[in-house]
């Protein structure tokens, strides 16, 4: 290796866990043979080592005297105090609830499948209110003797007159 | 913990006494607030307590006991907001962060000898070193430096595994060693 070369991103994170005697032995050997030859690693490796040596620098504060039996009273009246929550009346109550819900549920979801139906499935009355202007003059439509007649008589609005003066006649 | 889990109390009443000092040290260096260290410590033996009933001993109870102590660091974090994090009571960094250097050394050169200056100074400059680290790094430098925890068990109290672990480490040191060069070289 290059004497002033730096290490890979993969050699530098494994200096740590080197120095943390977390590397398996394979690694550990990798490691000690680039810091044999490389004394950017060796100063990497020892400037890691004394940063992790200032933490003993940080505080490390106490629990106050009374901290234990404090924390054991809280503990011991917690556990004397009734769980609310676990009381009969709530447990009813969260029963209820429950059965509450699903009862609307399930009728906001009959209410919804009742509208959608009658809004997108037709009934058969619905078929025979919109056929209903054709069964009203079904007699009147039964006379034409077909379409052809029937085209000739829309185009000729004379026709149509003739035909009506002449049933008028007829009929008195 | 399988005593307490029975019913017994004093053994309980053991066990925060053998954690107590270790729960406040590490909520301490994690919030930068050593009241709310204490309370938050004493809210992780209150849940011990409340869970003792379902207690399993599936893993290293130190492991769920640091477990317990890293979600509630995280809740309150968030919780926090953005309300700007205070020192320990007695530090004097707010009054030295607001100031210039050069009008905090002539006052504090007066009170105390330099050697103590620069210990102080030191212990002043590490605090904000860790203080700078994301939440996840802090926690594992702190459970590796405080309880010498492995990796392996430091993953298990974060939620990680060993490789992870090793990650957020070695970037954690690297970042101390950023900003301590000044201080190590």
């Amino acid at each position: 290796m290059d004497r002033l070369s730096r290490i890979s991103a993969e050699q530098r994170a494994d200096l740590v866990a080197y120095l943390d005697g977390e590397l398996p032995e394979d690694r550990t050997h990798e490691i000690e043979t680039v810091l044999a030859s490389s004394p950017v690693a060796q100063k990497d490796v020892e400037l890691l080592s004394r940063t992790y040596d200032l933490l003993d620098e940080l505080p490390r504060p106490k629990a106050p005297d009374e901290f234990s039996e404090k924390t054991l009273a809280t503990a011991r009246l917690e556990a004397m105090r009734p769980d609310v929550m676990q009381s009969p009346a709530v447990r009813k109550a969260r029963k209820g609830a429950v059965l509450a819900g699903w009862t609307l549920g399930l009728v906001l979801l009959a209410v919804i499948s009742y509208l959608t139906a009658n809004r997108w499935i037709p009934r058969e009355s619905d078929l025979l209110l919109e056929d209903l202007p054709v069964i009203e003059r079904l007699d009147e439509y039964s006379e034409i003797d077909n379409f052809t007649f029937l085209d000739r008589l829309s185009r000729k609005p004379q026709l149509l007159r003739d035909m009506r003066t002449g049933g008028r006649r007829e009929a008195q | 913990m399988l005593r307490v889990r029975e019913g017994d109390d004093e053994a309980f009443a053991k066990l925060v006494r053998n954690y107590q000092d270790r729960l406040v040290s590490i909520f301490a260096n994690m919030l930068g607030e050593r009241d709310q260290a204490e309370d938050l410590a004493q809210e992780v033996f209150l849940r011990i307590y409340r869970a003792r009933h379902g207690y399993e001993p599936n893993a290293r109870f130190s492991t769920w006991v640091f477990r317990i102590a890293h979600n509630l660091a995280s809740n309150s974090r968030r919780s926090k907001g953005r309300r700007k994090e205070v020192a320990f009571p007695g530090s004097n960094s707010d009054s030295q962060a607001s100031r210039p250097a050069e009008q905090q050394v002539p006052e504090k050169s007066a009170l105390m000898p330099a050697r103590q200056l620069d210990r102080n100074e030191l212990q002043e400059r590490v605090r904000e070193a860790i203080l700078t680290l994301n939440e996840r790094q802090r926690m594992a430098i702190l459970l590796h430096k405080f309880e010498e925890m492995s990796y392996a068990d430091i993953g298990e109290a974060l939620d990680m595994t060993p490789q992870a672990v090793k990650s957020l480490l070695s970037r954690a040191r690297e970042n101390l060693r950023t900003a301590l060069e000044s201080y190590v070289k």
